[in-house]
């Protein structure tokens, strides 16, 4: 009774709960927004039952002062890609960056780089294979763009974290902003453009050079890319602010059923309520945890196929070949929601990394979130004036070319591209051409 | 070849850019505010070809920050008291952004540094920002100021070496107001100015509250030997035509007066003329003479009854006395500096060539007198020189006037001091001054009192340290050129630092005023008290009659003792 009327008690304060709640409010049935306290109650009770049984909960220690003069020796680099924001029809998206920031407080000399890690200029995707990829449908045209900017800002995360191994960079903790192993069925897309020889030569040296097209593809080059930060010397952590979905309740309610402990029945009929009611991890965890706690990592399997998308498609067994990924999470504060820890390898120093996570989470208190991420987030991100220029000079570049070719067939396919949409294009303005 | 190549590179144009203004990204370290930076540009001329420029600027802002320090991180190093270096927090990724306010640009290609013309095309983005060589700003002011007569003030707040220099002629033709608190460099700047009117012999005179320019006197010899510098205390001679200033003065010196009484006192006006002569003697024979007609029931005067004359008399005897108290206060100060030589003001409607000659400063020292009667006689002072400016004869030099205080002469609609003769006076001579040649300095600690009229006819301004925002206002609403930026920039002044602006330099810039140390008054005390208190020692007087006090106690406590 106690519990429930406590873990009741940390609904009503919750605010992400509350933001769900207002979700549900507004899309689901009478039915469900009439019972999601109640359910959402009732599931964080039993989470929390099995997660004391399991004994994943640990207890952080963090005081200020003497938690900083101990790690003031260490050395940490933190990772984000930044893309821009305006849109033109290309295969290479324009203005995209991964920075890092890297800070050893106690060095003699400089303590602090920031360095713009993965700078590529060129063709990221290849021409040869589908470089301008007209659709009759905006939607899809935007939706494939995003993809490749989405896949772009990935590779160049991972090549980021690469590069740093492959430089024999000597850090105790690299950070990644946002989930160390992205899910690849977005890029399972047919007619999704691979990466230019050049590219993926300069971003993963350790690709044969003779591989076929294939290989070149974003599945294969990341999966190449992740085996090689498996290998790190140095502890790699993907953390990632908010939890859309409920990996890690999901796989603990999984080895449970595959222990007995929880019937078949059961397992799926909770998994269907935790959907039906959009119960994520950030929700059930807020509730369970306490500021300075944290959750043991969970193996969880992060490539799923079965999806109409990947269903019988050749990327299919190549998914199930991506390592799979340790989940864990840290309360870092009474306001947020816990932050999503993800590693390739088991933690060595489970404790201990964990600390440095709440350590530098504490310096960002209302955020809870490290604060070496949010300094690298403003480094890497591209100010709109940037993306602007960065697209003035492209639609120069380009118009010049094609008038430089003489061909019109080239330069009406220049002023399409900087049309960007194809009803734009088509009421483009036709010199000598009366309607 | 461009001077421009030669200069240091401190930063690079951010992003719009107008005629009037721009912001550079700088280098650590490498200019201050109130610098002055060039930038190389391009302008369309009048005969349609592009010429190259350099564009002047003054830098009015810097912006110091840390994009990447977020503040709540500040929350948490507060509250653990934990040190920043100690932890991953970034420390090294200042920005620097600095406004310039373009002052105007020069043509390239030319030997010397022209005049500054007004920029008529903006200034490029990403341009470089270079930092000019002291001698060529130098160069630049003096070029630009284009004075024949040039007055030197001091240096360039940002750099020591960069020597600024005032037009002379505006200075005296033009008016200027000093504003700053108390302490901050008023007097040394006027100290300044007088100065060098006295080495160009151009005359002044100057109303000396405090005793501030004293030291001109003491070491006249020794600095000034071709010059004269005189000092005098007031004597209030009047006039016939100066009835109104009298009336007033008894109005507001004595006591209330009711309206039949103050027809008693119009009229006794009328009656008794005086020709010239002391302003007490003329009330003293008022005095008298409504006595007489008090005592003998005069019935030349409508309505009036003898009561009523007796309160005009009593007050007449009131404004006597209290001109009487001033006057011997005013000497009793004077006597403290027994080895200086105080004059008797001469009569400035008929010797006004003994207060303004070529080559003299006069001060007229008003230590001890009231508000009232000390603006009486500035107005009469005032207005016989002007006077004598005005007529066809010349009979005086164009002179320059140095008003202290100017809050007291001049006060502000807001004060209900608009009655104070020397408001109009001071109004006028501003007014038409610059026809005749009677240029004014007015200087005071609160601008905000005076009257606004007055303030904005001033076309320069040096302004010094000011903290009161009702005086920072006061100086931006007078001053056309005076920016909200220097505004700011005012509280933190220090001593001796100002921001100069108008027609004397023809925009603002921040100053070091030179500070002419050996023209202190060694008769004004360092303001040291608690010294003074330490070394005190009672006057023989006081010693006796605390010995007295003594014995009458002691009288008192035995008379007082019950018996038994």
């Amino acid at each position: 009774m106690t519990l429930k009327v406590d873990i009741k008690d940390k609904i009503k304060q919750n605010s992400s709960m509350f933001v769900n709640f207002i979700k549900n409010a507004i899309t689901a049935s009478p039915k469900v927004q009439n019972n999601f306290l109640e359910v959402t109650t009732k599931v964080a009770e039993t989470a929390l039952k099995i997660i004391k049984d399991a004994d994943l909960i640990v207890d952080l220690n963090y005081k200020g002062k003497e938690f900083w003069s101990i790690n003031r020796c260490k050395t940490s680099c933190f990772i984000d890609g930044g893309v821009d924001r305006t849109s033109i029809i290309s295969s290479a998206p324009l203005s995209i960056r991964a920075g890092s920031y890297i800070v050893k407080p106690d060095a003699t000399s400089k303590r602090e780089f920031f360095e713009e890690s993965m700078v590529f200029l060129g063709d990221l995707y290849d021409p040869k294979n589908e470089l301008y990829d007209f659709v009759d449908d905006d939607f899809e045209e935007d939706q494939m763009l995003n993809k490749k900017k989405d896949g772009a800002r990935i590779i160049f995360e991972a090549a980021t974290i690469v590069k740093h191994i492959l430089l024999n960079k000597k850090f105790d903790y690299c950070f990644l902003h946002g989930p160390l192993e992205a899910t690849v069925m977005p890029f399972t897309v047919a007619g999704f453009p691979t990466f230019t020889k050049f590219a993926v030569e300069n971003m993963f040296p350790f690709i044969s050079k003779n591989s076929s097209v294939e290989a070149r593809h974003f599945i294969n080059a990341y999966l190449e890319a992740l085996n090689y930060i498996k290998k790190s010397k140095f502890p790699i952590y993907g953390i990632v602010e908010t939890s859309n979905s409920a990996p890690y309740i999901k796989n603990l309610l999984f080895n449970y059923k595959i222990k007995g402990t929880i019937s078949d029945k059961d397992y799926n009929s909770v998994i269907k309520t935790i959907k039906k009611y959009k119960i994520t991890d950030s929700h059930i965890l807020e509730i369970i945890l306490s500021s300075g706690q944290a959750l043991k990592p969970l193996e969880v399997k992060k490539q799923l196929a079965g999806f109409t998308v990947t269903s019988g498609s050749a990327w299919e067994e190549k998914m199930d070949s991506f390592p799979k990924v340790f989940i864990g999470y840290i309360k870092t504060s009474d306001n947020q929601a816990p932050v999503r820890i993800e590693s390739l390898n088991y933690p060595k120093h489970l404790i201990k990394d964990y600390e440095y996570i709440l350590g530098t989470s504490r310096l960002l208190p209302n955020y809870g979130f490290p604060v070496g991420l949010n300094v690298v987030d403003k480094f890497a991100k591209i100010p709109n004036w940037m993306s602007k220029t960065s697209r003035k000079y492209y639609a120069t570049h380009l118009l010049r070319q094609a008038i430089k070719n003489k061909d019109q067939n080239t330069v009406s396919l220049a002023v399409k591209i900087l049309s960007k949409k194809s009803r734009s294009w088509k009421n483009r303005p036709i010199g000598g051409i009366s309607k | 070849m461009s001077k421009f190549n030669n200069w240091k590179a401190i930063g690079t144009v951010l992003g719009e850019t107008d005629i009037n203004e721009y912001h550079f990204s700088l280098k650590n370290y490498k200019a201050k505010k109130g610098d002055i930076v060039t930038t190389a540009s391009r302008l369309p001329s009048t005969d349609g070809t592009v010429i190259p420029v350099t564009v002047w600027g003054k830098i009015s802002s810097i912006e110091r920050f840390n994009a990447f320090f977020p503040a709540e991180a500040a929350q948490e190093l507060t509250n653990e008291d934990i040190d920043i270096r100690d932890t991953i927090l970034p420390t090294t990724k200042d920005e620097l952004r600095c406004k310039v306010i373009i002052l105007g640009y020069t043509e390239d290609g030319k030997e010397k540094i022209s005049k500054l013309l007004p920029l008529n095309y903006p200034v490029m983005p990403a341009a470089i920002v270079k930092y000019p060589s002291s001698k060529d700003v130098e160069e630049l002011f003096i070029s630009d100021l284009d004075s024949s007569h040039p007055i030197s003030i001091g240096n360039l707040l940002a750099r020591k070496d960069v020597e600024i220099k005032i037009d002379g002629d505006n200075l005296i033709s033009r008016h200027i107001s000093v504003w700053g608190m108390s302490g901050s460099g008023k007097t040394v700047f006027v100290r300044r100015i007088l100065t060098e009117l006295l080495n160009l012999k151009y005359p002044s005179f100057v109303l000396d509250i405090h005793g501030d320019y004293l030291g001109f006197v003491q070491k006249q010899k020794k600095y000034f030997p071709d010059n004269k510098v005189k000092l005098f205390y007031p004597n209030l001679s009047v006039r016939a035509e100066d009835k109104e200033i009298v009336y007033t003065l008894i109005d507001k010196l004595g006591n209330t007066l009711t309206d039949p009484q103050r027809d008693f006192l119009n009229s006794l006006l009328e009656k008794i003329k005086y020709e010239g002569g002391s302003l007490l003697q003329y009330i003293k024979l008022l005095n008298v003479k409504a006595r007489e007609f008090a005592s003998s029931g005069s019935t030349s005067f409508k309505n009036v009854k003898p009561a009523s004359m007796f309160v005009v008399a009593r007050s007449l005897r009131i404004v006597s006395k209290k001109l009487e108290n001033m006057e011997q206060t005013n000497a009793r100060h004077r006597r403290k500096m027994s080895h200086l030589k105080f004059e008797e003001l001469p009569d400035s409607a008929t010797e006004p060539e003994k207060i303004i000659s070529k080559g003299q400063m006069s001060i007229l020292y008003l230590r001890g007198y009231e508000n009232l009667p000390a603006s009486a006689i500035v107005s009469i002072v005032l207005e016989n020189l002007f006077r004598h400016r005005q007529e066809a004869s010349e009979e005086i030099a164009p002179f320059f006037t140095v008003i202290e205080e100017a809050h007291n002469f001049i006060p502000s609609r807001s004060e209900n001091k608009d009655d104070i003769p020397s408001v109009d006076t001071i109004r006028k001579v501003i007014s038409e001054g610059r026809k005749f040649g009677t240029g004014v300095m007015i200087i005071s600690q609160r601008p905000s009192r005076v009257d606004e009229t007055i303030a904005s006819q001033c076309n320069s301004q040096v302004v010094f340290r000011i903290v009161n925002q009702r005086d920072q206002r006061a100086t931006t609403r007078d001053s056309e050129t005076l920016s909200n930026d220097d505004a700011k920039q005012l509280p933190n002044l220090a001593n001796g630092q100002g921001i100069i602006s108008g027609q004397i330099v023809n925009y603002s810039l921040p100053v070091q005023i030179k500070f002419d140390e050996k023209l202190i008054n060694d008769d004004i005390g360092n303001e040291n008290f608690i010294d003074t208190v330490e070394n005190w020692d009672d006057k023989e007087s006081v010693k006796l009659r605390k010995k007295f006090a003594k014995d009458f106690a002691d009288i008192n406590e035995i008379d007082s003792r019950r018996a038994n």
